[in-house]
């Protein structure tokens, strides 16, 4: 195990920040630590990193206790949100300053044969590094010069130079527009395969989330709500807090379930099928989105189908259609609320 | 929006008559007066005497105005030195650390601003003149005198220009946040190599001009040096004491020409400062 939390805690005044956080994640793996803003996983992530320190609790990395230890020790390369790079230091200097710094400290004077072995060793990692986020062209330009995108990887490269045994990224690709946010996570998860670094990195965006992370933790209000593998979250959450979280949930009768995967007949067949009458249907691309109101249920239920099955069933508003779950659907009883009767 | 552009771009009467007055008032109070020292230090001392820059030059030279430049030039110095290292320290200290009394400090800072130099004065002959000072009586036992030498003066500018640096540096430092300062911590940098590498290049701008702007101030400080100084030609006396110990004297080209230079300090300290707002903006 690479990180080990144990009974972590942290309290901002009145506000629990986290709550007996035990997690422990794996080597070479990419984690993502999932909830909403405010939940505490940033805060989490930070501990990890020593820029905050727990209440109670202790975290380990790499077997060794780092609880105590200040950042500059614990050999972990973060990455912020909103890059933090140096900005007044050229793009090949800001990712020579951390080797720079554990090369001599600054200390040993320019002439000795050991500081230019040192600068050409440097020198050498850096072209690497400035290769693999393929920044090589920019080494010499100051990072005011450079797109967002272009100085998170540049924030990235600057953390791997030091050969990190973790990498943390808090909201790496929060910053950034739409676009450059998928290209970017796809180029993680590239960058991940390659370098196997243990990587685990905050975000709020389950999609970000499902699509590049091996593992998921989920963290809301101070607690973690579920670990597992992206598969395992969106088939078997643990709660409705999960299930709603990872895709959009609509409730029929007791059960909280995915619009998708309800079923929609024109003719009562199925047993136990839940009547209604279509109120609202919005096409979206090659989606149908209805909005049917239940007999005996406050909310309406929301139910996705494709353009063509809508088209196949001759559905329009004020249709009535009997709703059940599909067979192997994901969903999660929830508890009563007023008025539900199956 | 559209309405105020408007306003804005409609030259009318009022535009005109306000220009007017803004000219007049700078003219009336700023300029006038100080033509009128720049013409009295370049005019004959009397009737048929050489005038121009050959006798200015000649006023300068004396022995006690070299000596009231050197003086003003030791004080001012020091005092920059100081409160640039407590400037950038304080302001570290305000901005970086939550520490109970942060919020006094931070006024405190502020006090020299808005209080009288010469009450700056007065408290420092209290506190440290020999004898009968606070500690004034440990420091006589010990050998050294602050009030009535050069120590004394130096402390004096030093109180006198001290929150200039910081409130340069203050809100730099808040606008460049902690992000970089933390992620240089993550790669291993200690707090000095942090202060060193990140920090200090990320704030010197702030750091030049407030040290130019103490520079000017140090050199232009009259009332609270006037109190702790002995005043005298070649004991004490600073440039602007000169200048008042000179025109009260009735050697009034002297006073002028030593007050000239003043000015041209002052306005090259206004040349360097706007310079390097260009500098920092670019």
């Amino acid at each position: 195990m690479s990180i080990e939390v144990r009974g972590v805690g942290k309290r901002y005044g009145d506000f629990v920040a986290l709550d007996d956080i035990n997690v422990s994640l794996p080597t070479g793996q990419l984690t993502a630590l999932l909830g909403p803003s405010g939940g505490g996983k940033s805060t989490l992530l930070r501990i990890i990193a020593g820029l905050e320190t727990a209440d109670t609790g202790s975290v380990e990395i790499e077997g060794a206790d780092a609880t105590k230890l200040p950042p500059q020790k614990r050999n972990v390369g973060f990455v912020f949100q909103h890059y933090a790079v140096f900005k007044h230091m050229s793009v090949a200097k800001n990712v020579a300053f951390g080797l720079e710094i554990r090369a001599h400290g600054g200390l040993r004077p320019p002439w000795t044969p050991q500081k230019r072995r040192d600068k050409e060793r440097i020198a050498q990692k850096v072209a690497e590094l400035l290769e693999l986020v393929h920044l090589s062209q920019f080494a010499h330009r100051l990072p005011s010069q450079l797109s967002g995108g272009q100085r998170q990887r540049l924030a990235l490269a600057r953390a791997l130079a030091v050969e990190p045994s973790v990498l943390l990224l808090d909201e790496p690709f929060g910053a950034l527009d739409a676009k450059v946010r998928k290209e970017l996570r796809d180029w993680l998860r590239r960058l991940h395969d390659e370098v196997h670094v243990t990587t685990v990195f905050v975000t709020h965006d389950q999609e970000e989330a499902l699509e590049v992370a091996d593992e998921i933790v989920v963290i809301n209000e101070g607690r973690i709500e579920q670990i597992g593998t992206p598969d395992q979250l969106y088939d078997e959450p643990a709660n409705d807090f999960v299930m709603g979280f990872l895709g959009e949930v609509t409730r029929l009768g007791p059960l909280a379930l995915r619009p998708h995967d309800i079923e929609v007949a024109v003719a009562p067949g199925v047993v136990g099928s839940t009547p209604g009458v279509v109120r609202r249907a919005l096409r979206v691309g090659f989606e149908m989105r209805l909005t049917v109101d239940v007999e005996g249920q406050a909310e309406p239920v929301l139910v996705v189908l494709s353009r063509t099955h809508a088209r196949a069933l001759d559905l329009e508003l004020g249709s009535r259609v009997w709703l059940s779950p599909t067979t192997g659907a994901t969903a999660v009883a929830v508890p009563a609320l007023g008025g539900v009767s199956v | 929006m559209a309405d105020t552009r408007q306003i804005r771009s409609r030259k009318g009467p009022v535009t005109y008559l306000l220009r007017t007055f803004v000219i007049a008032y700078l003219a009336v109070l700023v300029v006038w007066p100080l033509y009128e020292v720049t013409a009295r230090t370049f005019a004959p001392l009397e009737r048929g005497a050489a005038s121009g820059i050959g006798p200015f030059l000649e006023r300068l030279q004396d022995p006690s105005v070299t000596y009231a430049f050197g003086l003003t030039a030791t004080c001012a110095f020091w005092a920059v030195v100081i409160n640039t290292v407590f400037g950038v320290g304080i302001s570290l200290l305000l901005v970086r650390y939550q520490f109970p009394g942060r919020r006094i400090l931070s006024v405190l800072v502020d006090l020299p601003m808005s209080v009288s130099p010469v009450v700056v004065g007065l408290a420092l002959v209290l506190a440290y003149s020999s004898g009968k000072g606070w500690f004034g009586g440990a420091l006589e036992a010990a050998g050294v005198f602050i009030i009535g030498s050069t120590p004394g003066m130096i402390m004096a500018t030093a109180f006198v220009s001290l929150p200039l640096v910081i409130r340069e540096v203050v809100p730099v430092l808040e606008e460049i946040g902690t992000d970089a300062e933390l992620a240089a911590s993550s790669l291993g940098a200690d707090g000095w190599q942090i202060f060193r590498r990140i920090t200090l290049p990320s704030i010197k701008w702030a750091v030049v001009y407030g040290v130019v702007l103490s520079l000017a101030r140090s050199l232009g400080e009259f009332g609270a040096v006037k109190i702790v100084s002995p005043g005298a030609a070649f004991r004490g006396e600073t440039a602007t004491l000169l200048i008042q110990n000179r025109y009260s004297n009735y050697e009034e080209p002297t006073a002028y020409a030593a007050a000239f230079v003043l000015v041209l300090a002052s306005v090259l300290a206004l040349v360097v400062v706007s310079l390097i707002r260009k500098e920092d903006r670019s």
